[in-house]
């Protein structure tokens, strides 16, 4: 299973407006950055290089991971998407 | 979008609904409200559907008409190293004839049937609808916002069965404002598709029996474990991580995921298999600890989002205590309709009726099994230890053999140490 294919596996209907918003300054910051490990999905992704943060809404499984193991409270939105949009589990 | 009901669920899995369905039985006018397009959209799950008690007292004739996958007649554990593994399976003539002990099923099949069953009963379902504020009258809760939608949903009294996260809860303050990494795990769950006489084959199985296994040691020292389960022609395989252990960790879950699939054991139960779907979930793994505030003024909890799971490690109940817990809520609604009162005090009958029932208690009874859990050795030592021990057991080489239980203190001396051995033995069987 290659995680970059997640859209040839879960459907999604993709809402232009993000459920989850970060203040990036933030994640600069933070000592820990779990949620990039730790999202099923790989939605986070941190550059060593730019020092930077970068956060892609389009594949979240809407698990929660990101809500749970953020300790600094990053969000300065954090919700699930508007009623039809978002993942759409078929048979699981 | 405004309309006034007598009572407002959020959420239409299997809590919401069984709620639902209980006050739409009794005649109340209920609001069923769900964010995906269907109910089920969002739900996974790696387990098994157990009896449900309080369902089959609605209808007696649940089980024939419920949309399932197979019976559960065998359920195995397999402590698993990188090449090695040691399983037990029970497999029971009991489990094979009904009432049957589980069944594997699909959320997105199972959830929306039972809401439709809902719906039979008088409830109005409202999909698309994703709660965003919980709208206060006087101080008191008198309906609920729905996101990108104007108007309001009006009702006395709303039951947060909105899963494990509980955004209602929080706005509610009946929950934590954050949780606590120890006290959650994600799953992930990869669906495999093959064929249903491949499955039977190659698991023993005939008719509509079905297999249920745990692995322990295949989540690279993560606190963890994982699952497979046999749909009737497809495989669910999947790992769950603590999350406190998995943030610190380093390790992806899908990395993970790829490597227990390629595990030489796993590969060949799973081969000539496709991917079919890729899913995760939170899991509410704190037990009795993790309990909310269960009610306030106007507003009950249920299901995940009261932490109603019990995962102490071999059998892993949600479901049924979700379905439990929505269909008293939907009593204490109709006792607070009955009374007229939806204070605090009038949906306290909630919580007694909880604390006498079996969800309660077996939280309480498993209240320490979290901590035990949260030992790292069982997910890796352990696992090399049964292993170690198992393949020496049976190694006949031409040299004289040492007696097992010499046998025995050696794997466990080389893998876990005597002394937390004897420490991890004494918490085991405190926590039982």
């Amino acid at each position: 299973m290659n995680i970059d294919e997640i859209f040839d596996n879960t459907s999604f209907a993709i809402d232009r407006d993000p459920h989850i918003v970060l203040d990036y300054d933030i994640c600069t910051g933070c000592d820990n950055r779990g949620c990039v490990n730790s999202c099923p999905a790989r939605c986070y992704t941190w550059s060593e290089e730019e020092q930077k943060m970068t956060f892609v809404h389009d594949g979240c499984l809407e698990c929660g991971t990101c809500y749970v193991v953020c300790h600094r409270n990053a969000f300065t939105r954090w919700r699930y998407p508007r009623g039809g949009f978002g993942v759409a589990y078929r048979m699981t | 979008m405004s309309k006034t009901y007598q009572a407002i669920v959020i959420g239409a899995g299997p809590a919401g609904s069984s709620a639902a369905l209980t006050m739409a039985r009794a005649g109340l006018d209920v609001a069923l409200v769900e964010r995906g397009t269907f109910p089920g959209e969002k739900n996974m799950f790696g387990g098994v559907l157990h009896r449900l008690p309080s369902l089959e007292k609605i209808f007696p004739d649940f089980w024939e008409r419920a949309p399932l996958e197979r019976h559960i007649v065998k359920k195995g554990v397999t402590f698993m190293t990188g090449d090695s593994s040691f399983s037990t399976t029970i497999e029971a003539g009991n489990y094979d004839r009904p009432p049957y002990n589980g069944y594997t099923i699909f959320r997105p099949r199972f959830d929306r049937w039972l809401a439709e069953e809902a719906v039979a009963a008088g409830a109005t379902l409202i999909t698309r609808a994703t709660v965003d504020e919980l709208v206060l009258k006087n101080g008191k809760i008198s309906g609920v916002s729905v996101l990108g939608r104007s108007g309001q949903l009006s009702a006395p009294v709303v039951v947060a069965a909105d899963g494990v996260l509980s955004l209602t809860a929080k706005k509610a303050g009946l929950r934590q404002p954050s949780f606590d990494p120890a006290q959650m795990a994600v799953g992930v769950k990869a669906l495999i598709d093959m064929p249903r006489e491949t499955i039977d084959e190659r698991f023993g199985l005939v008719r509509d029996q079905g297999f249920a296994n745990e692995f322990v040691g295949v989540t690279s020292g993560v606190r963890g474990g994982g699952f497979l389960y046999t749909n009737y022609d497809s495989l669910s395989l999947g790992l769950v991580f603590h999350l406190a252990s998995l943030r610190t960790s380093g390790k992806t879950p899908y990395d993970l995921l790829n490597a227990f699939m390629e595990q030489p054991q796993v590969a060949k139960m799973i081969s000539g298999g496709r991917l079919q779907e890729y899913s995760a979930h939170l899991i509410p793994e704190g037990g009795y600890d993790m309990i909310p505030e269960l009610f306030g003024d106007g507003i009950l909890v249920a299901g995940d989002a009261a932490a109603f799971c019990n995962a102490t490690g071999l059998n892993l109940e949600g479901i049924n205590l979700a379905s439990h817990s929505g269909v008293v809520a939907g009593e204490a609604v109709i006792a607070a309709h009955q009374a007229g009162d939806f204070s605090r005090q009038g949906l306290g009958i909630y919580k007694k009726l909880l604390d006498e029932s079996y969800v309660i208690k077996d939280l309480k009874q498993a209240r320490k099994a979290p901590h035990m859990l949260h030992n790292n050795r069982i997910y890796q030592e352990y696992p090399e230890m049964m292993c170690s021990f198992m393949e020496n057991i049976y190694k006949i080489e031409g040299a004289p053999k040492q007696n097992v239980s010499k046998q025995f203190l050696k794997a466990a001396r080389e893998k876990v140490g005597l002394g937390n051995l004897l420490a991890d033995g004494f918490s085991a069987w405190r926590s039982l």
